[in-house]
């Protein structure tokens, strides 16, 4: 609480502790959600500076953290919205090779057919999947951010892997 | 012990799906730097407007939960009495997916979310926001997404439909919980969302469902 009442005096200092320990995960989560650096540079950079704008907003009714991401999920979906849907679809195979590692041992056809069920998730599951399964937040942590029960987290998180299931079930056949 | 396909998914998931490199933190920390640094004060909310509605707006947000879960309840319910007394055949085989108790509580849902975006979209025009919007549109989220895990997604339509409505509504509720529309990024986040409501072609699509069969009888 002391950095954050320091960081929203204009102590820079604090703010840049605020930030080295939280700009990791939200980083990461703002790249999964966009899948290009310079969006989530973007996102990133857009998200630090509302919360430093609101530093004196925050009651501290929830963890510094939770209000980060809610604000973070919230700046994602809506420059998301922005963006053009279908660019993502055009960007080239070199864009695509340099966003995935090199070394990567999943079989391309497998990476693109995840790939693609992934995209089409609606955000409210796409988001609840990111975040749980491949950033490993906690659906506690999750409901918080999102604003919604921890319960409706769990059944978006269901309805994401159901709905992939359904889109890779042959293809994970093929591969196991 | 065979390994299940959905961790196998997972896996694969994780490590392909925008995996993120390291994190550029110099850099984006320059850009923040030289954003706080530029003008303090410039695009920040008014606090004490936020401060003074405070209490009141969290009241309020209950009792909205609480109005819009019982109003979607309501609506179910007059939806199955309707169907039941009328006893209208095409009306009850009219739902495909969705419930058609669950259908008209949708219809009046949608009316009454049109209603609000039609009035964010007005003030927009004058460079405003009604303080009351927050807590209206608010009562809609939670309604909005009561009826998206009340199975709209039987309904692909419906369920679109609902969620482009869930971020325009929390997209208005952000803006309008702000308490003031001083700032030259509060009215461009205004100026977003009325885009989002344009762009999404809302206004219409509500107007469509706003019928009970609006989507299947489409």
């Amino acid at each position: 609480m002391q950095l954050i009442e320091r960081a929203s005096k204009g102590d820079q200092q604090a703010f840049r502790a605020l930030y080295d320990a939280n700009v990791d995960r939200i980083y990461r989560l703002a790249y999964r959600m966009a899948g290009e650096e310079d969006l989530a540079k973007d996102f990133t950079q857009e998200t630090f500076l509302r919360v430093y704008q609101r530093l004196d907003q925050f009651r501290g009714d929830a963890a510094f953290s939770t209000w980060l991401h809610s604000i973070a999920v919230s700046v994602a979906l809506n420059g998301l919205r922005k963006v053009d849907r279908h660019r993502k679809r055009e960007r080239s195979l070199e864009d695509a090779a340099h966003v995935i590692p090199g070394n990567s041992p999943v079989e391309p056809g497998l990476r693109d057919r995840i790939e693609d069920a992934v995209n089409q998730l609606p955000d409210i599951y796409k988001t609840v999947f990111l975040m749980h399964d491949l950033e490993g937040y906690t659906h506690g942590e999750i409901a918080e951010t999102l604003g919604v029960a921890e319960g409706t987290s769990k059944a978006r998180l269901s309805r994401a892997r159901a709905k992939l299931r359904e889109k890779l079930g042959d293809a994970m056949q093929e591969y196991v | 012990m065979s390994e299940d396909p959905m961790d196998r998914i997972l896996d694969a998931a994780r490590e392909t799906y925008h995996a993120p490199g390291r994190t550029p933190k110099e850099a984006m920390w320059e850009v923040i730097q030289r954003g706080t640094e530029a003008a303090p004060g410039d695009d920040v909310i008014d606090l004490t407007a936020v401060r003074n509605a405070r209490p009141v707006r969290r009241y309020r947000s209950y009792a909205w939960a609480a109005a819009a879960a019982a109003a979607l309840v309501l609506g179910i319910g007059i939806g199955r009495m309707t169907t039941r007394v009328g006893g209208d055949s095409s009306l009850a085989n009219a739902a495909d997916g969705v419930p058609t108790s669950l259908r008209f509580a949708a219809a009046e849902h949608f009316g009454r979310t049109e209603s609000l975006l039609t009035m964010v979209r007005a003030d927009a025009r004058q460079g405003r926001i009604d303080p009351m919007t927050s807590t209206w549109a608010r009562g809609l989220l939670v309604q909005t997404r009561l009826l998206i895990d009340y199975g709209s997604g039987a309904e692909p339509a419906m369920q679109e439909l609902l969620e482009d409505l869930e971020l325009v509504l929390v997209q208005i509720v952000g803006l309008a919980g702000s308490g003031s529309m001083e700032g030259d990024r509060t009215r461009m986040e205004l100026e977003l969302a009325v885009r989002g409501v344009e762009e999404r072609e809302l206004l219409p699509r509500l107007q469509a469902a706003g019928r009970p069969l609006g989507f299947s009888g489409a």
